[in-house]
C-alpha cells in the first residue's frame, strides 16, 4: 500500500483520482475539514493554499485545498453551504492569511475565527466581492 | 512597560513597503502584527479579463525579479490545458532562464543583508555581481527585468551563442565563489551579526507551512526541482542545501551555497543543450475545460498557480497565484520574537521578501 492509499484508507475515501496536473483528488462526500486536517497533519503532509472557485449560475463557490505529500500534490474541493466554511486557522496556521484573503474577496466566511483585515484596510469594507467588481 | 513600535509601510530598514506593528519592553520585541496589501493590484481578477497572451504579460508583472518564474508557471498550467508539450531544447533554456534568476534574486539579497548588516562594501561588490547577471539575461532575451522568455509551449528566443554565456558563468562563479561566498561563511562580521537571531525552529517552519531557503535553512530538505521536477531539472545533479539552526545566518548560508548549486547547474544545462525547435509552432490552441494547477520552485521558494478555463472562451475563468513570501512571511512574527529592535530590519529581510508577489 502507498501513502496515498494510506492516506485514503485513513480518511475512509474510496476514490482518488488524479487530474491532468497529477494532483491526486480525494472526494471529500461526508469529510469534515477539521477531521481532515490531523490526518494530514500526522501524514507529514505540508498545507500548500486554498483556491477558490465561483460556480456558473449563482451556484456558490468551490474551495479547493491543496497539501503537499513529499512532492505529491493532494486537493480536497469542498462546496460551502450559505458560503461558510469552517476555520482551519486554529489548526493549521498556515491557512490565516488565505482564509483572511478569500473572506476579503468572495464574501466567504470562515467560522470560527476573528478577522483582521489582510489585503484591504481597516477603513475598507471587507467582504466585497473584487472578483465580481473586476468584471 | 511595554510600548507599540511601528516600522513601515515606508521605512529606511524596508525594501518595499509593508508594516509591522511591534510590541517592546525596552530593546526586546514581545510580539508583533504584519500588515501586508500596500501594492495590492488586483492582478488576479484583471486576468480574468484577458487573453492567454495578454495574460502572460500581465502575470509577468507580479513581480520585478521573479518575473520568468511567474510565467513559467502560468505557462505549465496552460501548457496542460493545451495538451502542447515544449521541445526540449525549450525545457533546457527554461531551466537555464530560471536558475539565471535565482542568481540575480540570491546575489541582490545578498547585497540587501549586507548593507542591514553595515557592510557597505560587500553591498556595492554585490550589485556588481548582479550587474554580470543582468547582462546574460539582457544577452539571452533583450531585456534585464521582464524577459518575455515564456510561451505556451516552449521559449520566445533561442540561445544562438551557448559558448559564451557558459565563460560568462564560470567567470561569474569564480569570482562569487572567491569574494562573496567566503564572506557569507567565514567572515566574523556576519557570523557574530546573524548568528542565533531570528530563529525559526524546524516545528515552527513546518507548522507555518515555510518554503524555499527559509525552510530549508530551518532544517526541512524541500525543494521542488527535486521532489516535483519539471523543465528539464530530472536531468541536472545538484544539491539541496540545508541548514538546521534556522537563524538568520542559516538562511544565509543556505543562500550562499544555493548560489554556487545554481552556477553547477547552469554549466550543466548549458553544455547538453539539446539542438531543435526551441517553441512548438502551433498558430491555434484550444483550450479544455478545466482546472491545471503547476508549481515552480522559485528564488525564494515555491510559486503555485491555479488556472481554470473554460472551452471555447478567450479568457480564463479563474487565476490563482500563490507566492512563496505569502507563506513565509508569516513567519517573521515568530522570528523575532525576543529579538532586539535594531535587528528587526534584518530579520525580517532575512526571508528575501517580496510584496509585491504577496500582494499581487
Amino acid at each position: 500500500m502507498n501513502e496515498i492509499e494510506e492516506l485514503a484508507a485513513k480518511l475512509q475515501v474510496t476514490d482518488v483520482s488524479t487530474d491532468v496536473s497529477g494532483v491526486k483528488w480525494f472526494t471529500t462526500g461526508n469529510l469534515d475539514i477539521r477531521d481532515l486536517v490531523p490526518v494530514l497533519s500526522r501524514a507529514g503532509a505540508r498545507f500548500v493554499t486554498i483556491t477558490a472557485n465561483e460556480l456558473p449560475m449563482n451556484q456558490g463557490f468551490c474551495l479547493e485545498y491543496l497539501w503537499d505529500l513529499n512532492g505529491q500534490l493532494l486537493g480536497f474541493a469542498f462546496y460551502p453551504t450559505g458560503n461558510t466554511m469552517p476555520s482551519i486557522y486554529d489548526i493549521c496556521e498556515a491557512a490565516d492569511w488565505i482564509e483572511r484573503e478569500i473572506h476579503e474577496e468572495y464574501s466567504i466566511d470562515f467560522t470560527g475565527r476573528v478577522y483582521e483585515p489582510l489585503l484591504l484596510r481597516d477603513s475598507d469594507r471587507t467582504g466585497v466581492n473584487l472578483h465580481e467588481v473586476a468584471r | 512597560m511595554s510600548y507599540k513600535l511601528p516600522m513601515g509601510p515606508f521605512h529606511p530598514g524596508l525594501e518595499e513597503p509593508y508594516k509591522l506593528e511591534m510590541i517592546c519592553e525596552g530593546e526586546t520585541i514581545c510580539d508583533a502584527k504584519l500588515h501586508i496589501g500596500f501594492n495590492f493590484r488586483g492582478i488576479e481578477h484583471l486576468a480574468e479579463t484577458r487573453n492567454y497572451v495578454q495574460l502572460i504579460a500581465l502575470m509577468e508583472r507580479v513581480c520585478g525579479i521573479c518575473s520568468f518564474i511567474h510565467t513559467l508557471t502560468l505557462c505549465q498550467t496552460l501548457e496542460k490545458l493545451t495538451g502542447l508539450e515544449p521541445p526540449p531544447r525549450a525545457l533546457y533554456i527554461r531551466v537555464i532562464m530560471a536558475e539565471l534568476e535565482r542568481l540575480h534574486s540570491h546575489v541582490l539579497w545578498a547585497g540587501i543583508a549586507a548593507k542591514l548588516m553595515g557592510f557597505k562594501t560587500l553591498f556595492m561588490a554585490s550589485f556588481a555581481y548582479r550587474e554580470k547577471v543582468m547582462d546574460m539575461l539582457q544577452a539571452i532575451s533583450g531585456n534585464r527585468v521582464n524577459y518575455s522568455m515564456n510561451r505556451i509551449g516552449g521559449v520566445n528566443r533561442d540561445i544562438t551563442d551557448p559558448d559564451s554565456l557558459l565563460k560568462m558563468v564560470n567567470l561569474l562563479e569564480n569570482e562569487i565563489a572567491r569574494e562573496l561566498v567566503p564572506v557569507f561563511t567565514s567572515s566574523y562580521t556576519a557570523k557574530s551579526r546573524c548568528a542565533g537571531i531570528g530563529i525559526l525552529t524546524r516545528d515552527r517552519a513546518q507548522s507555518c507551512g515555510v518554503v524555499g531557503p527559509t525552510a530549508r535553512a530551518s532544517g526541512i530538505p524541500q525543494d521542488l526541482r527535486r521532489a516535483a521536477p519539471y523543465a528539464a531539472y530530472p536531468e541536472m545533479e545538484f544539491d539541496v542545501p540545508v541548514e538546521a539552526a534556522g537563524d538568520v545566518r542559516a538562511r544565509l548560508l543556505v543562500r550562499a551555497y544555493e548560489i554556487l548549486q545554481s552556477c553547477r547547474i547552469l554549466r550543466q544545462a548549458i553544455a547538453k543543450l539539446p539542438p531543435g525547435e526551441f517553441a512548438c509552432n502551433e498558430t491555434k490552441l484550444s483550450f479544455v475545460t478545466g482546472t491545471a494547477i503547476s508549481r515552480v520552485e522559485a528564488p525564494r521558494g515555491e510559486v503555485v498557480y491555479s488556472v481554470s478555463w473554460k472551452e471555447n472562451s478567450r479568457t480564463p475563468s479563474r487565476v490563482h497565484a500563490r507566492t512563496p513570501t505569502y507563506v513565509n512571511m508569516p513567519a517573521v512574527r515568530w522570528m523575532i520574537l525576543g529579538a532586539r529592535v535594531a535587528d528587526a530590519p534584518l530579520i525580517q529581510a532575512s526571508i528575501d521578501p517580496c510584496y509585491s508577489c504577496t500582494d499581487r
